[in-house]
């Protein structure tokens, strides 16, 4: 099957991608968007478009990809689990596809209990495998999870996420085998900073042939100061700053400074990871930090960006 | 059993604020073994009543009774006779106690005490904890005994997320256990991790409330 | 009727009040004496009744740790207590009503001085007192 995307298109070819990610605001404020496209332009090969992050209600995910598409950015359309069931995904799906959308990120979703609503009723009519799964149905066999034939063709480059730092490891290990068994072709994962515990987790992804079918993505984060990396310790499960990155941040002292420090780190991480077989990619996760895409690139010699030829 | 606590009583003096004539009716089964709504709590209950109610008006009367099972209206006839010498009754059963005497005496205007909270079980000294949502087609076989739907936050039936960290949830890390480490746990201590490689596929809700709600008809019994 | 009321645990408050009844003492007049078996078998609907039946204040007098003759029945009498107070104080009562107190039968001087105290009017803005 030829690729769908660009992203597709230069993972096949095995060149290092790039994929950033751009937070949409809270509101239909079109001019924020045209903004960060501005920012990331040239700097990444494709880019994550949220899908009201955190539980936090923004403009919606796919209205994002679509004027991305307008603009010549490639989307990957982030889709959660928490506020959609099957029918709604589905006909989510159907638009973003028509609309010119192509790559897709199928995530479970950030507990409502951490957003702005954390009144609201959730859904989690699906998990994020099931939804790969039923992703994977529609386009290879044309068909809905109800089993009806969709009308038109769902050309979709489909992801998914893992976290080598969550628990219980082997779980976290064996889920991305899950994940590729449901039809995932790639996987990003959460912010690397522990590189020893990442190491281990693609050594044992790896020893399960995942990388031969799935394309691997590493995450990243820049810190934006040491206040940043504490916080993300003692507030955000699943993520760990080890020390000596905690203690570079202070030591670099506070404002640009930190920042600069902290661009410098993410730039070593990038580096290391991409020496690591089955990394084919880094995703760049600059959470309302996206000026610091082009400055990170720079310094991690990614730039600039492969041209794709028209037809490729 | 059903657990359930107790509503503050601010919210009880409110919604009984026009009555004089109050009656106040336990459940002996349930929500007494979970000290909700059980003659012990009938009574503490009532006396508090009466102390904040009686600022106001002297005269109101609360009375406490308290029946074996709520929910079946067999249990409840009892109550019959007594009932044209109330204007209210405050039910301390479940949810199902309060709507069975709603049902069953037409001209009753009934009141519930308690926020029935969830199918579960005591974990030590007063603490309970839910256990199974009735989705009613059950899945334990597959999970080791624990219920994936229920105890983990996201319903995670290829789970875990990315937020369990050191055993907890990152829902409520102090209160709530992961139900995937649990169940990683009981895999491994039954050598039977090999399970969690097969896809759980789609649930099928509709056996859930999601379905609409739910009656079972058995002509056996009839 | 008396606005407040003792409940004093037989095997020690009872007898320190006796002994101080033997000097002289007459308890004050708007305090009314009930001399329980033993504290451990206080029961919350206990205090909730007094109110109920119009006391504005109850002190629980139950013996030392190590005295009670059911183990931790004074334990269980402070829990009891305690569990009163957050009670009564959903019903706007001032949890400050409720006080309890460990006694032995030597402690005359003391509970004189403990009931002198508890007639004294509460003070207006009570803070939320801390469970024992
Ligand atoms: S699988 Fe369904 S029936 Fe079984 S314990 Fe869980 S919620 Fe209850
Ligand atoms: S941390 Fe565990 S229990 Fe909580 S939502 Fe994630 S998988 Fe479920």
């Amino acid at each position: 099957m030829s690729p769908v995307s660009r992203l597709q298109s230069l993972l096949e070819r095995r060149e290092f991608t790039v994929s950033a990610e751009l937070g949409p605001p809270k509101g239909p404020n079109i001019e924020v968007i045209t903004t960060k496209i501005g920012l990331l332009r040239g700097m990444c090969d494709a880019v994550n478009v949220t899908d009201n992050q955190t539980a936090i209600v923004r403009i919606s995910s796919a209205a994002t990809c679509a004027l991305l598409v307008q603009q010549g950015i490639e989307p990957i359309m982030q889709m959660t689990c928490r506020d959609r069931n099957r029918l709604a995904i589905q006909a989510d799906l159907f638009g973003a596809v028509a609309l010119g959308v192509r790559n897709l990120l199928c995530l479970s979703g950030d507990h409502q209990v951490f957003g702005n609503h954390p009144t609201a009723k959730n859904v989690f009519d699906l998990d994020s495998v099931q939804m790969i799964g039923m992703v994977k149905r529609l386009r290879d066999e044309g068909l809905t999870l109800g089993g009806e034939p969709v009308d038109g063709a769902m050309p979709m480059f489909i992801g998914g996420a893992a976290n080598p730092f969550g628990d219980p490891f082997e779980l976290q290990v064996l889920r991305a085998l899950k994940k590729a068994n449901a039809g995932v072709q790639f996987i990003q994962t959460q912010c690397i900073y522990d590189m020893v515990r990442f190491r281990e987790w693609m050594k044992r992804v790896t020893d399960l042939g995942i990388p031969e079918h799935v394309h691997i993505l590493a995450g990243v984060m820049p810190l934006k100061s040491a206040g940043a990396a504490r916080y993300i310790n003692n507030n955000v499960a699943g993520i760990y700053v080890p020390d000596p990155i905690v203690k570079r941040m202070s030591a670099a002292g506070k404002g640009q400074k930190a920042r600069d420090e902290g661009i410098r780190i993410t730039a070593e991480i990038i580096e290391q990871v991409r020496e690591i077989p089955g990394v084919h990619g880094v995703h760049i996760m600059a959470v309302e930090w996206e000026e610091a895409v082009q400055p990170l690139t720079e310094m991690a010699g990614l730039l600039p960006r492969p041209v794709l030829a028209e037809g490729e | 059993m059903i657990v359930a606590e107790r509503k503050p009583i601010a919210e009880l003096t409110s919604r009984l604020a026009p009555y004089r004539r109050i009656l106040v009716v336990g459940c002996n089964t349930c929500v007494a073994v979970c000290s909700a709504g059980g003659a012990k709590e009938v009574a503490v209950t009532s006396a508090l009543l009466r102390i904040a109610l009686g600022r106001e008006h002297p005269e109101t009367r609360v009375d406490e009774t308290c029946v074996e099972r709520q929910c079946e209206v067999e249990m409840n006839a009892e109550l019959a006779p007594s009932l044209g010498n109330y204007e209210v009754i405050l039910s301390m059963a479940c949810g199902v106690g309060v709507q069975t005497l709603a049902e069953q005496f037409n001209t009753a205007v009934v009141i519930p005490a308690l926020n029935t909270k969830f199918m579960g079980r005591p974990e030590g000294l007063g603490e309970w904890s839910e256990r199974c949502a009735g989705c009613g087609n059950c899945v334990l076989e597959r999970y080791a005994g624990v219920c994936p739907i229920t105890r983990c936050s996201k319903n995670l039936l290829n789970g875990p997320c990315g937020g369990s960290a050191n055993g907890r949830c990152e829902v409520d890390p102090e209160r709530l256990p992961c139900a995937w480490q649990l169940i990683y746990d009981r895999w491994v201590a039954l050598g039977q991790l090999d399970r969690y490689l097969t896809n759980e596929p789609a649930k099928d809700w509709s056996s859930s409330l999601h379905g609409g709600p739910r009656r079972i008809q058995r002509e056996d019994i009839r | 009727m008396k606005p407040y009321l003792v409940l004093g645990c037989d095997r020690s408050a009872s007898r320190a009040l006796a002994d101080l009844c033997r000097t002289g003492y007459v308890l004050p007049d708007e305090v009314e004496y009930r001399t329980l078996p033993c504290s451990g078998s206080l029961d919350v609907l206990y205090i909730l009744r007094a109110f109920e039946q119009g006391f504005e204040r109850v002190l629980v007098l139950s013996c030392n740790d190590d005295a009670c003759r059911s183990l931790d029945g004074s334990r269980r009498a402070a829990q009891r207590s305690a569990r009163a107070r957050t009670l009564l104080s959903e019903v706007g009562v001032n949890p400050r009503c409720v006080s309890f107190r460990q006694i032995s039968p030597t402690m005359a001087a003391d509970l004189c001085i403990w009931l002198d105290e508890f007639v004294q009017p509460l003070p207006a803005e009570a803070e939320p007192e801390k469970a024992e």
